[in-house]
Parts: structure tokens; C-alpha cells; sequence
């Protein structure tokens, strides 16, 4: 039997082909093993043998998905290959939507059994858990060994068509399909080292993690609407026209935040949508679709509200990491409690 | 007290007063029928998950409901809710069995079902 | 309370003109525990068959099993309440016959559950298989009631169990383990600067097949208490639990309750096991919330750091079990819970019928529905026909040539909620 045939997907900046510039690159292929590439074909020994590599820029792959994914796929094929690596993608979180898509459409289109590597926290892990196997990363190109040497083996197994175990086991991000398999200690054992550690306030890990509710109270209603202030936040990317702080059409990295005194309506010149989630074509002609400035500048004109906010903030919600998305409300929320703001209007896409 | 069941043993048993309102249908039935009044401000009194014999294989099941109806109860709710997950989890996977053995086991069924709400009725007549 | 736990290593298991225990095998005279047990009224015969580790038998179905012991020395006797006086137990000295146990068997209602495969893939998921078992086969009188007929096969076990062992009275033991639990003042004194823990355990309380009783009460009509983890290991708490063989408790499970050993591993070294707290189970949701609300009480009263909960059975105990953690947490006390999972045939479904954010540190027993091919057994004990309505099979679950295909809920123990076993999921 021969070696198992692997292409591996990667990035422009894994592809050696440059960093933030080079987000743009658009899909090729590379006989052989490309970066990382050469660390994952040590690890297959006599097993497997990398025939090719796919570059594509995380930028040009997100705006660009139904075509970029298409490229992609093809000089995949082209190579013939048992099976597909694609990263490890860690917690850059358009690389980890491109990995994400690349392997399950492999999976879904060509059939042919794909992998990927990413921090538990990257947004493409949401996104892709249930379509395919993703290895849990460090959060950063420092635990690339790791990376390597537990996706390899994993990717090996999956070829041979080996039974795949529980999550803890073969070291994936757990799924949601709960699989059974025999630990080294019984039950109560384990509940009592969990219980000491729990008390000692040293970290743990449960076993069955409970479905997540983020429940969050409702506030009293405003009083009197008639003299509140009122904020918009949008996470639906409204920005000055020119996005002057390049927020990115998706895992936004920042949030802006921008002076509307004396703005009482966004026009196509002024304002567009740095959003990368939706069709972007009514957002860029009249922005107050997505943030309506106009309708509350009316309002405070006829005494509906007592004032706008002086400033409006935004982000993109697309692809955008949970952790962080909470990060900028926390800090967003601050300002405008001392800004004496007493509501606000969210508006996504 | 209104009890909702789907259990002849149940409904026809004189020794139980209480106000009783028979459902000619599966659990799911009776689960969905509880969940509607639930709707309306009435609060559950018994889980309905009573009993560790699977939604699959009994197909019985008797509830207890308050007779007075207010503003919707939120832990009832999310109770009934639960419960009618639970019981389609189960009901994908039916197990049926042979005719002669299935006449002993409706009535050995039944008569789970009946101890257990009688158990529940002790219960609550303690107050 | 302090107990001496003396064992007595049985390594095989023979019938005999004269029961005794000898070089660790146990003798057993068949007729002499035939005409113990047909003293009750209400059954009609019993047969006895044994099963050991490793041989090719299936027993089917399995009520409960009992492990053989005895009390040597201290006050009242194994099984208090039931078998022996309401005497208190705990203390003195107990035997054990290790390594044996006593399975009935037989078709006490409807869905006959309940596999012990004693070798081959089914072994693996049941701590059973690894016993030297004597299966107690009973027949009813005709026309007796479920309730009447549950309470004889209960009784015959814990006989059976109580007769054997007698056996292992005089016979010096293979090794002695002690157990002690201080007085709540006393193990302020005595370990003060380790953190408290006591131990909740949920007890099955909902009705016929699925009832618990300590020291032969009936423990849905009991408020929450206390009690010695000792007294647990004379045989305080029964199993009246027929149903969901996979995460009942059977009365062995009592005696030997994991939970109780794992802490007193730690005891006196990483933390102060103060007690534990048992509970209820019941199907009337205004007696879980007293129950819940009880619990909570007793934990902060014994001024505990932390606790473990175990629950018992499906459905509608995970919302006591919520309850329990949701308001021990309330108070500022940690908790560990252990439970199973129904997350479907294949693994993808809700595996709790409730669920909470503060239930942060999870055990879990497995999935039950998980499908397990088990091979065809050269002989079954029992009634092998059931095995297409047992808990977990299917129409076509009992093959031609004789395996058995179910879901892992019909093998008993297999997902225990106790931590008794390694089984685990993610």
C-alpha cells in the first residue's frame, strides 16, 4: 500500500507570500509541501505524503466565498488526494472560516475525508464543528508542534478509516455528538479530584459542558422616552465613508466609534458598510437603513426622544469572536453610562 | 387539582377525586395537552417525566395540573418544554413487541403509571 | 462512627451438601436457601444457578444484586429496619464476602430489563461480570400484585444475601479496612485547615419499581437527613429499584457506594468528609423543591466547603439534581454532580432533561443509548425471549442465532450514577 496523498490549505501568510498586505492573494497551488507543510510530512513518516499545497488570502477568500471556495476546491482536486488538511488556522478567525469552508466542502463535495486545527475560541469553530473534525489548538502559531503532531495522527486515522473515540481522546473540540469511552479513573474518583480543585480554585474541565443559556436580565423600561438620551451601537458596519479605521469586513479586530453633531442623515457620499456578511449595495446608498440617523434626528425634532447621542459606535458582527464581541460592549457599554446615555438602539444586518 | 391522563386505570379510578380529563392519545399527546394549559396560566404540580420507564416504551402517562390558572409560570414551562424534548428523543426509536406478550405489559404499564400519580396525590393531599 | 471492614476474598463458587466459605470459595446448599426462601407465602418456587467471571452465560433480567455480609461486631445487624432490628449500624465490625454477589432474577412486571453478560463485550460495561454470582430465580404464587410481587423478589435477595453471609462470621479476614467518621466538632478540632465536604446522595423515590428504603423506610415520605457513610456499608439503604437498569442503584451499589470510598481515600489528608446528606426523589414538584431547599439547608448548616452529588435514574430526577446544585451553589458551597446521559443513538441529542450555567462540574456515566451488539451467550439465566422488550431493545433486537443488539440502558450498572464506573463521554 502506498503513502496516503494530502494537500494542505493554507494561508498567505503560512504560504510565505506576505502578511496583512497580501490578504488579496488569490488561490494557487504548489506541488509539494509549502511552511507548516514541511512540519506535517515529517510527522506522516512512510504514511502519508503531502503531493500538494492551496495558498489563498484569508481577505480574498472571505469576500469572495462562492468563487474563491470553487478555485480552491478545483486545484484541490487536481492534485488527487485522500485526504485534506487545511491550517491549523489557531485563533485568526477569517483564516479559521477559509479552513472551516475548505474542509467541509471537501468533505461534502469530493467526499474525501478533511481536517483542520483551530483555538477554541476562533469563530470558525462554531461555524464548523458539527461539518467537520477540528483539532484544538493553542491560540497562537506558537503550539504549531502540538498542532502538527496530534492533527497528523488524527488525519492518518481518519484515512485509514479507523473508529473515531471521544473528543478527549483524539484531542478534537468537542462537537456536541457525545461519544463514550472508558477513562483511566471511575467516576466518583474523578468527581472528588474535580471537587478539590474546584474548591481550591484551581481549573477543571467538566464533562458534559451545559448548554449555554446567556441569559441576560431585561432592564426596566425608560420612564420617560420623551427626554432620553438615546445611543445607536450597530454591529452592522456603518463607517465614514472610507472605513478611516479599516475595521474588517469580518472577525473584526476594533470597534469605531463616530461623531454625528450636526448629521441628520448618512448619504452615499458620506457613509458606507464595512460589513462583509451582507450584500452591501442598499447599506452603501443610504446607510440609515442599517443605522437610522435620520429617523431619530425627526424624533428629537419633534420632542419623540430628548436628544441623539453624540457619538454612534460600530463593528462587524460577521464572523466576529463571542469573547470579543463582549470585550467591545463592555467597554462601549462604559462610555456611554458616563456619557449619561439612558438607552440604546443595537441594530445587526 | 386537574389530573390529565391517558390512563384508563387511571381516569376510572373512583378512589381519585380530583377533577380528571382523559386524553385518547399518546404521551406526547398528553405532554402537549399539559403544555397548552401551561399557556394559559395553570401550574404544574407533578414532573412529567414521573417514573424511569422511557417515553418508548410506556405508553402511559398521567399528570397533575393546578385547577386555578394565573399569570403563565415560567418553571412550568421550561419543565413541559423539556419534557416533550425528551419524550421525541425517545419516540424516535419505537420498541414494539410481540402481541402476546404486549396485553401483560399494557396492564403491568398501567399500573406504573397509576402508582406513581397515586404516589404524587399523596403527596399532595399533605397540605 | 467507626467501622472495621473485614474481607473475605472469594475466588469461585460451588453448590454443596454444606454451606460455608472455605480457602476463599464459596459453598452453597441449595436446598437449605430453597426452604429459607419459600418461607415467604408469596412465592411459589425457587431455582439457583451460578454465573462466574469469564464463563458464557447471560442473566436475564436482573432485579437487583446484593453482596453477602455480615455483622461481626457492634450494634444491630446487616439490612436494619428490613432483615435485622432498627438497631443503628455503623460501627463495630462487619464481613464481607468480596468478589461474591447474589443476582435475582425473574418477571416482576412488564419491561424485563436488567443483561449481566458475564464475559465477552457485554462484561466490560457491567461490574457484575466480575463477580462470582449466585442468580436467585424466582417464581411468584399466581396472581400476585406487582407491589406484592416486587417486595418478595427484594426480600429473597437481601435473605440470600444475609444467609451467605453468615458464612464469613467466624472466618478471619484477608484484609481489614477501618472507616471513621468524627463528630462534627471533632473534626473541626481535628483537621481545621481542611476544606469540608459532604456527600449528597439522591435516592429513587417515585412509586412501585422505583422505591428506596433506609432502614426500611420508605424514603419518599422522609425529609432530607443525615447519615453516617458507615451506616451505608451495613446495609442501611435497599434498593426497591427495578427500572432503567443502566443508572439504577442496585443494593450492591449501596454497600459499596464509590462515592463514600473515594472520599475516605482522601479523608484526613486533602479534605474533612464531614457526612452525607440523602435525599429525595419524588414525582410531586412541590416535594422537590422542599427537598432542593432542605438539602441546601443541611449543607450550610453542616458548614461544608463543598459537595458531591449523585442522582439515581432518568428523567425527571435531573431536575432534582439541578435544584440540589442550583441552590448548594446559592449558598456559597461548590459542587461536583455525577449523572448519565440520553444524548440519542447517535450522541447528538440533549443528553439532560434540565439543565443550568451554575452546574459547572460534571461527572458523567456515559451515554445510555449508545447501541452495543452482545454475542450469544452458550447459556442464559433468565428469560432470553424479553430481550426484544427490554429497555433499550427494539423490534428485531433478539437475533436468530442469539445476540442481542440494545441500547447500553439494558445492562445493568452500566451507566452508573454514582461513578462507580470508568464509562465516561464527551
Amino acid at each position: 500500500m502506498g503513502k496516503y496523498r494530502v494537500v494542505h490549505y493554507i494561508n498567505q501568510f503560512f504560504g510565505q507570500i506576505g502578511g496583512e498586505e497580501k490578504v488579496d492573494h488569490k488561490p494557487e497551488a504548489r506541488e509539494g509541501f509549502v511552511g507548516p507543510g514541511m512540519a506535517f510530512n515529517a510527522a506522516f513518516g512512510d504514511k502519508a505524503e503531502i503531493v500538494g499545497t492551496v495558498i489563498c488570502g484569508d481577505s480574498y477568500f472571505n469576500e469572495n466565498l462562492e468563487a474563491a471556495t470553487k478555485e480552491v476546491l478545483d486545484l484541490i482536486k487536481s492534485f488527487e488526494p485522500d485526504i485534506v488538511i487545511a491550517g491549523p488556522a489557531f485563533n485568526a478567525g477569517r483564516y479559521g472560516m477559509a479552513c472551516g469552508t475548505v474542509a467541509s466542502t471537501v468533505e461534502k463535495e469530493l467526499g474525501i475525508p478533511a481536517i483542520t486545527g483551530m483555538y477554541v475560541e476562533n469563530p470558525g469553530v462554531d461555524s464548523f464543528k458539527k461539518d467537520i473534525y477540528i483539532i484544538s489548538t493553542k491560540n497562537s502559531a506558537a503550539g504549531m508542534r502540538d498542532a502538527v503532531k496530534t492533527m497528523a495522527a488524527f488525519a492518518l486515522k481518519l484515512a485509514a478509516g479507523e473508529e473515531i473515540g471521544a473528543s478527549a481522546e483524539e484531542g478534537y473540540i468537542p462537537n456536541g455528538i457525545r461519544v463514550n469511552f472508558f477513562e483511566e479513573k471511575r467516576g466518583s474518583e474523578r468527581a472528588v479530584d474535580m471537587l478539590l480543585a474546584k474548591m481550591a480554585g484551581k481549573p477543571y474541565t467538566t464533562e458534559f459542558p451545559m448548554p449555554d443559556f446567556d441569559r441576560v436580565e431585561p432592564r426596566p423600561a425608560v420612564k420617560d422616552i420623551t427626554k432620553a438620551t438615546i445611543a445607536l451601537v450597530t454591529s452592522g458596519g456603518i463607517v465614514p465613508k472610507g472605513n478611516p479605521d479599516h475595521i474588517e469586513s469580518s472577525s473584526a479586530s476594533k470597534y469605531g466609534k463616530y461623531d454625528i453633531e450636526g448629521v441628520f442623515d448618512l448619504t452615499e457620499n458620506t457613509y458606507e458598510t464595512a460589513h462583509g456578511g451582507y450584500d452591501p449595495v442598499a447599506a452603501n446608498q443610504d446607510a440609515d437603513r442599517v443605522l437610522p440617523v435620520d429617523i431619530l434626528r425627526e424624533y428629537e425634532k419633534a420632542g419623540k426622544i430628548g436628544k441623539l447621542h453624540r457619538y454612534f459606535y460600530s463593528t462587524t458582527g460577521n464572523g466576529t469572536a463571542v469573547a470579543s464581541a463582549k470585550a467591545y460592549a463592555a467597554a462601549i457599554g462604559k462610555e456611554l453610562v458616563a456619557d449619561g446615555v439612558d438607552a440604546v438602539i443595537l441594530t445587526s444586518t | 387539582m386537574i389530573l390529565i391522563t391517558n390512563n384508563p386505570k387511571v381516569y376510572d379510578d373512583p378512589n381519585i377525586g380530583c377533577d380528571k380529563e382523559f386524553i385518547d392519545g399518546s404521551i406526547k399527546d398528553v405532554l402537549v395537552a399539559v403544555r397548552d394549559r401551561i399557556h394559559i396560566g395553570h401550574k404544574l404540580l407533578s414532573h412529567p417525566l414521573s417514573g424511569s420507564v422511557k417515553p418508548n416504551e410506556t405508553p402511559y402517562k398521567s399528570i397533575l395540573i393546578s385547577k386555578e390558572a394565573g399569570n403563565m409560570d415560567w418553571d412550568s414551562l421550561q419543565i413541559i418544554e423539556n419534557s416533550i424534548e425528551v419524550c421525541e428523543k425517545f419516540v424516535r426509536y419505537p420498541i414494539k413487541c410481540g402481541y402476546n406478550i404486549q396485553e401483560r405489559l399494557l396492564a403491568d404499564f398501567s399500573e406504573v403509571d397509576y402508582q406513581l400519580i397515586v404516589a404524587a396525590l399523596a403527596s399532595a393531599a399533605n397540605k | 462512627m467507626k467501622l472495621e471492614l473485614g474481607h473475605i476474598h472469594i475466588h469461585d463458587i460451588q453448590f454443596d451438601s454444606v454451606s460455608r466459605v472455605e480457602n476463599g470459595t464459596l459453598f452453597v446448599n441449595a436446598e437449605e436457601l430453597r426452604e429459607h426462601l419459600l418461607e415467604d407465602e408469596n412465592i411459589q418456587s425457587v431455582s439457583f444457578e451460578i454465573a462466574r467471571p469469564g464463563e458464557s452465560i447471560r442473566i436475564l433480567p436482573v432485579k437487583d444484586v446484593i453482596e453477602p455480609r455480615v455483622k461481626v461486631q457492634g450494634s444491630g445487624g446487616i439490612f436494619p429496619g428490613i432483615l435485622s432490628k432498627v438497631s443503628t449500624v455503623g460501627s463495630g465490625r462487619t464481613h464481607v464476602l468480596k468478589g461474591a454477589a447474589v443476582v435475582t432474577t425473574g418477571k416482576i412486571v412488564g419491561f424485563q430489563e436488567g443483561i449481566i453478560d458475564m464475559s465477552g463485550p457485554g462484561a466490560d460495561y457491567t461490574p457484575f461480570s466480575k463477580l462470582n454470582n449466585l442468580v436467585v430465580v424466582c417464581e411468584p404464587v399466581d396472581g400476585l400484585k406487582q407491589y406484592a410481587h416486587e417486595k418478595a423478589v427484594r426480600l429473597a435477595g437481601l435473605k440470600a444475601a444475609a444467609y451467605l453471609g453468615k458464612l464469613a462470621k467466624d472466618v478471619d479476614p484477608d484484609e481489614v479496612e477501618v472507616y471513621e467518621t468524627p463528630s462534627l466538632k471533632e473534626g473541626i478540632e481535628k483537621y481545621p485547615d481542611l476544606p469540608r465536604v459532604a456527600y449528597v446522595q439522591m435516592l429513587q423515590t417515585q412509586g412501585l419499581l422505583h422505591d428506596t428504603y433506609v432502614y426500611g423506610v420508605d424514603m419518599k415520605h422522609s425529609l432530607p437527613t443525615m447519615i453516617y457513610p458507615t451506616e451505608l456499608m451495613d446495609g442501611a439503604v435497599v434498593s426497591g429499584n427495578c427500572v432503567s437498569a443502566c443508572d439504577k442503584n442496585t443494593t450492591y451499589h449501596h454497600l459499596n457506594n464509590p462515592v463514600v470510598h473515594d472520599l475516605f481515600a482522601k479523608h484526613g489528608t486533602e479534605l474533612n468528609f464531614v457526612g452525607i446528606i440523602i435525599t429525595n426523589e419524588n414525582v410531586y414538584l412541590a416535594d422537590k423543591e422542599r427537598s432542593s431547599d432542605w438539602s441546601a439547608k443541611l449543607a450550610e448548616f453542616f458548614g461544608v466547603d463543598g459537595v458531591i452529588i449523585s442522582q439515581e435514574g432518568f428523567g425527571n430526577p435531573d431536575t432534582d439534581l439541578i435544584m440540589n446544585c442550583k441552590k448548594i451553589e446559592a449558598k456559597g458551597i461548590k459542587t461536583v454532580i455525577i449523572t448519565d446521559e440520553y444524548a440519542g443513538r447517535d450522541g447528538a441529542s440533549q443528553s439532560l432533561a434540565d439543565a443550568d450555567a451554575s452546574a459547572d462540574a460534571v461527572v458523567t456515566g456515559g451515554n445510555a443509548n449508545m447501541l452495543v451488539s452482545l454475542p450469544p451467550m452458550e447459556k442464559v439465566i433468565g428469560h432470553p425471549e424479553v430481550a426484544n422488550v427490554i429497555a433499550g431493545g427494539f423490534e428485531g433486537s433478539l437475533q436468530q442465532d442469539g445476540t442481542i443488539v440494545v441500547e447500553l440502558q439494558a445492562i445493568t450498572g452500566a451507566t452508573n450514577e454514582l461513578g462507580f464506573n470508568r464509562l465516561s463521554a464527551r
